[in-house]
């Protein structure tokens, strides 16, 4: 009897398990293709609203350009308009206060930040979460990737300054490292072996 | 009971927040903003009706020893197909509500429901007790969001309500303004019901 219980809870437990698997498998399968379409999609969307002046992206293969020096850099896109390079567009994704951070960020040939987008962030709602408004990402446009950006606080920032989302620091801080990682590699791997 | 009061004890006699105090975690931290508020609670909402109305079907088919594992299994199934679903049809949605999805298989206002109530009532009632609990926590959530935006950050539902000069406490959106502010509803709450029962508050 205590047998025949032990199997039938086992099996009973193996009948729930294996067909939520089985439902989790087949929603997986219905849904991977449209969620891989809509986050290239939303890449896509994301590299236009960074370099305006590009009308096609094509890939740069970060093999040459020294990927260890670079963690944060995911993937760097040249835009062309009509043939010519008018610019460069680098995914990073830097660590903030509740995980990766992922950031497009739009460099244009004179080495300008011509745009800066917030792909997704998981940041404390109400503070971190105000580093996707304009009104704090504005500040990172038109800067040169030949220096360095600071974060400051309670202070009216200069040129190579950003000023901090009070409250959320850790924030201002990951959202500047992933564009000075950005910068960097724009300015020192392609703009510098480019321009010799 | 009828179905009526099955859901409406959710709203208030027996809220899952303010009287069960069941899902905590999820409270405390989400309810920064009453957009958040609202999003959570309608999710949690769409998944407690889901859950319960699940496990209420395979109630007797689930023996009572295992009835834990079994849940889980089913609650955490239900989460992840409803995030697969809304990702691949709804992205705009998704957007805003991306975060909350998975902390829902860890409130335990699900587990609590579905132990407590699907699993000893038929459909009808469960869904109905799911409605009701899920809105219940909506409208604490709401109630606790309020709070923490307007003296947190000045705004409600993202409108600006002071001029300028109004300095808002930060704290109120930080973690501890989460626990000030369900310490502070809860005791008022007991301090009413105190009341209303003509006990005075310190007995």
């Amino acid at each position: 009897m205590r047998n025949n219980e032990i199997v039938s809870y086992s099996l009973r437990l193996f009948i729930i398990t294996f067909s939520v698997a089985l439902i989790l498998a087949v929603g997986n399968h219905i849904t991977a293709d449209r969620i891989e379409q809509l986050t290239i999609q939303l890449q896509n969307d994301a590299r236009k609203s960074v370099l305006p002046e590009a009308a096609d992206f094509d890939e740069v293969p970060l093999e040459g350009l020294g990927r260890g020096e670079y963690k944060l850099v995911n993937s760097v896109y040249e835009g062309k308009n009509e043939g010519a390079t008018v610019g460069y567009c680098v995914n990073v994704v830097p660590k903030g206060f509740g995980g990766a951070i992922d950031i497009m960020v739009g460099v244009d040939i004179k080495g300008k930040i011509t745009g800066i987008k917030i792909i997704s962030s998981s940041e404390t709602a109400g503070l971190g979460s105000k580093a996707e408004r304009p009104e704090f990402l504005q500040q990172y446009i038109g800067k040169s990737t030949a220096n360095t950006l600071k974060v400051i606080k309670n202070a009216t920032p200069k040129d190579d300054e950003i000023e901090a989302i009070s409250g959320a620091t850790v924030t201002s801080n990951a959202v500047t490292d992933g564009v000075n990682a950005a910068a960097q590699l724009v300015n020192e791997k392609i703009l510098k072996v480019k321009g010799e | 009971m009828g179905i009526a009061k099955e859901f409406s004890k959710g709203l208030f006699e027996e809220n899952p927040t303010l009287v069960q105090l069941v899902g905590m975690c999820p409270t405390l931290a989400i309810t920064t903003s009453v957009t958040n508020g609202i999003g959570m609670g309608l999710s949690t909402t769409a998944v407690l009706i889901g859950s319960n109305v699940a496990i209420s079907l395979l109630r007797k088919f689930v023996p009572s020893k295992i009835r834990i594992p079994a849940f889980v299994v089913i609650i955490a199934g239900f989460v992840t197909l409803i995030e697969m679903l809304i990702k691949a049809y709804f992205p705009a949605l998704s957007k805003s509500l991306g975060i909350y999805i998975p902390l829902i298989v860890v409130n335990c206002i699900i587990l609590a429901r579905a132990e407590a109530f699907a699993y000893k009532y038929d459909v009808v009632k469960s869904a109905a007790d799911g409605l009701g609990m899920g809105l219940g926590f909506t409208l604490a959530l709401i109630l606790i969001s309020s709070v923490r935006e307007v003296l947190g950050n000045g705004t409600l539902l993202g409108v600006q309500l002071f001029g300028e000069n109004f300095q808002p406490a930060l704290i109120m959106i930080l973690t501890p303004g989460g626990f000030l502010t369900l310490g502070t509803i809860l005791g008022i709450k007991n301090w009413l019901a105190a009341r209303k029962k003509g006990v005075s508050p310190d007995a």
